[in-house]
């Protein structure tokens, strides 16, 4: 099989992250996930900070992000990636319950690469994530700097 | 009041009283004639009586008398009678008019006492008739300033005058029915005493200003005479003597109580107003974040609850009996609905809380865009489509196009069970200010009786299973409509077909 990028999901329902990964096992994108639970922690995890001090000085392929988290919520994490200049390249995608327009402004304005809404119907929820992981962590080209696992 | 017309009455009388008449010129030579005789005949009669030497002062009253009465001309015909009469009648030879020279110095001294004697009386008839003059302009001046005065009682403001010292010298009918206070009450009192004002500024600094400019203007705090207080706007004019020195100021107040309560009322509701503004905003927000909250919340067990269950009929496929696995369906198809329930709910409450960006939009676009969108579920089905001109209209594009999303799918949906469906979208009255748009088809209708509720939210007239929907569609095409400043109605027939009409002003602005 192709090479697969590395996939950070930040997401703090359980449920959501046990699904998730469900869907990406299924087409066999799973192997490279890591989660975080909330923003803080995702922020902790692409500047090499805390319990990811020691992890290698790569950057993930793709960012999986839901906007409601407690902490740092996903506007606040996108916007601090977007805004710094070494981290501005990762992908990031808003995988969100919501379909309030107010929250596709301001995650577009703040530079979202796609912003998705999880289908209630879990076929159409595999679906997407599917698609998003096949996408991002193997059609995509990602930036200098990023991983590819094997 | 009274008084003051009193005095306008007096003053016209007083002006309307006859000077003496001047004498015409007959009766003032006449009048001399007759002096100088009765004057002769009393002379010859008191000398007939031995009196002697009575002639002379009796001829110069004569004279004196002419004067007085006649004037300078009957004077000097006085004169020269007596002269004559005196040299005929008194002077040797008596009865002659000759003329002795020792008599020429008698005769002078005579004509020059008489002239002066009519001088005087000319002069002082000259000042007496001056000073009759005087006293008939100061009248007619009086007379007019008293009508003016009772102009100014004509005038429903208040108008009063006080001299320098503050002291009322006049007061209108306007300021006795403002203040309760008649003129006879006012008149001599110290006017900010009397209505106890309230000046906004310093007293010093307001007749300096007036002083200056000679006028003032403000607002002032008065009382009347029963003690309520009334707020006026007050005018101040000062009148300056010939020389310039001030002497009076003329106040004029107008009753602007009401005026400021109406203001003080208007500023309560404004804020009011504002308050009631604030609290609908605050609920918006409310509403807002109870949306936001549904959408994000209620959304994300529904899916859990779907995902999972499906995973669990994925997993255990070969362990369920029918029945079970049928339980396991109906699971799904209920998160389902109610996941559209939330979807729709939510676009419902968007029309509410959203602002409506109205241009002017072909409807006509709307109505093709609303066939595209439908085809999906008109695959396979035998319509008739009849479509009418429809004019441009001004309204928020992405809502009306809902409107007729909405319309058309329901349209198709309750015809499915025709094996001809017939559907025509027209113009039913196209006016300057409203438009009535309607869509028809030959469905399954509606009872009338249940019309009322075709437009509730969750109101449905079918049982889901023989056709789907959540209820919301109509309701939100009424909200839509209502927001368009239009109305929504509809006319059915059980079996036969429905007919929904909506209405757009033009003029409303929301």
């Amino acid at each position: 099989m192709s090479t697969l990028g590395r996939i950070l999901l930040v997401e703090d329902d359980p449920k959501d992250v046990e699904l998730t990964l469900t869907a990406l096992e299924e087409y066999n994108l799973a192997n490279e996930v890591i989660v975080t639970r909330d923003g803080e922690e995702a922020l902790d995890y692409v500047y090499r900070r805390g319990t990811f001090s020691t992890r290698s000085n790569d950057n993930p392929a793709v960012l999986l992000l839901d906007l409601k988290l407690p902490r740092v919520d996903g506007l606040e994490v996108l916007q601090q990636i977007k805004s710094d200049q070494k981290l501005r390249m990762i992908p990031v995608v808003v995988l969100t319950s919501s379909r309030e327009e107010r929250d596709m402004v301001a995650s577009y304005s703040l530079g979202v690469n796609a912003y998705v809404v999880k289908p209630v119907n879990f076929h159409e929820f595999v679906n997407a994530i599917k698609e998003l992981g096949i996408f991002w962590a193997i059609i995509n080209q990602p930036p200098p700097g990023s991983i590819k696992a094997n | 009041m009274k008084q003051a017309r009193l005095e306008a009455r007096q003053a016209t009388v007083r002006y309307k009283l006859p000077s003496p008449k001047p004498l015409s010129r007959i009766q003032r030579y006449g009048l001399a004639v007759l002096a100088v005789s009765v004057a002769l005949g009393g002379a010859l009669l008191l000398e007939r009586f031995f009196f002697r030497d009575v002639e002379v002062p009796l001829f110069l009253f004569a004279v004196a008398v002419a004067a007085w009465y006649g004037g300078m001309g009957a004077a000097v015909v006085a004169l020269v009678l007596s002269c004559v009469s005196f040299d005929y009648f008194f002077v040797e030879p008596l009865y002659t008019l000759d003329v002795s020279r020792s008599d020429i110095p008698y005769y002078t001294i005579f004509a020059s006492f008489a002239l002066l004697v009519t001088w005087f009386s000319t002069v002082r008839r000259r000042v007496e008739g001056e000073l009759r003059q005087a006293r008939d302009d100061l009248q007619i001046e009086v007379a007019e300033r008293t009508q003016q005065a009772s102009l100014l009682n004509l005038t429903h403001d208040t108008i009063f005058v006080r001299d320098m010292s503050d002291v009322i010298t006049y007061w209108n009918r306007g300021a006795q029915e403002l203040y309760g206070w008649t003129a006879e009450d006012a008149i001599g009192k110290r006017a900010h005493e009397l209505l106890r004002s309230v000046f906004p500024a310093p007293i010093e600094e307001i007749h300096a200003e007036l002083l200056r400019s000679g006028r003032w203007d403000g607002e002032l705090q008065k009382s009347r005479s029963d003690g309520t207080q009334v707020t006026v706007s007050s005018r101040w004019s000062l009148r300056r003597d010939e020389q310039g020195r001030p002497v009076a100021v003329l106040e004029t107040n107008n009753d602007i109580t009401e005026r400021e309560r109406r203001e003080r009322e208007i500023r309560n509701l404004n804020e009011e107003l504002g308050k009631r503004t604030a609290e609908l905003e605050a609920s918006n927000k409310e509403l807002e974040a109870f949306a936001y909250s549904i959408s994000h919340d209620l959304r994300a067990p529904l899916r859990h609850m779907a995902g999972f269950t499906e995973l669990l009929q994925k997993n255990t496929a070969s362990l369920l009996n029918a029945r079970s696995q049928r339980y396991v369906m109906m699971i799904l198809e209920s998160a389902q609905r109610m996941g559209n329930l939330i979807d729709d709910l939510l676009a419902f409450s968007r029309i509410s809380r959203t602002e409506t960006h109205k241009t002017m939009v072909s409807l006509e676009q709307l109505v093709e865009e609303a066939l595209t969108e439908v085809r999906k579920d008109t695959d396979g089905r035998n319509i008739v489509w009849k479509v009418g001109g429809l004019p441009p209209w001004y309204g928020d594009r992405s809502m009306l196009r809902l409107v007729l999303v909405n319309l058309v799918s329901n349209a198709v949906k309750f015809t499915s069970t025709r094996s001809q469906a017939e559907i025509e979208i027209g113009c039913l009255k196209h006016g300057q200010d409203q438009v009535v748009v309607f869509i028809r088809d030959n469905g399954v209708g509606f009872n009338m009786k249940y019309a009322s509720k075709l437009f509730g939210v969750f109101q449905r007239l079918h049982p889901p299973e023989a056709f789907e929907g959540t209820g919301i569609g109509l309701a939100t095409v009424q909200r839509i409509v209502h927001r368009h400043g239009g109305q929504v109605w509809a006319e059915g027939l059980l079996d036969k077909g429905a007919t929904f009409y909506f209405s757009l002003s033009k003029s409303q602005e929301d």
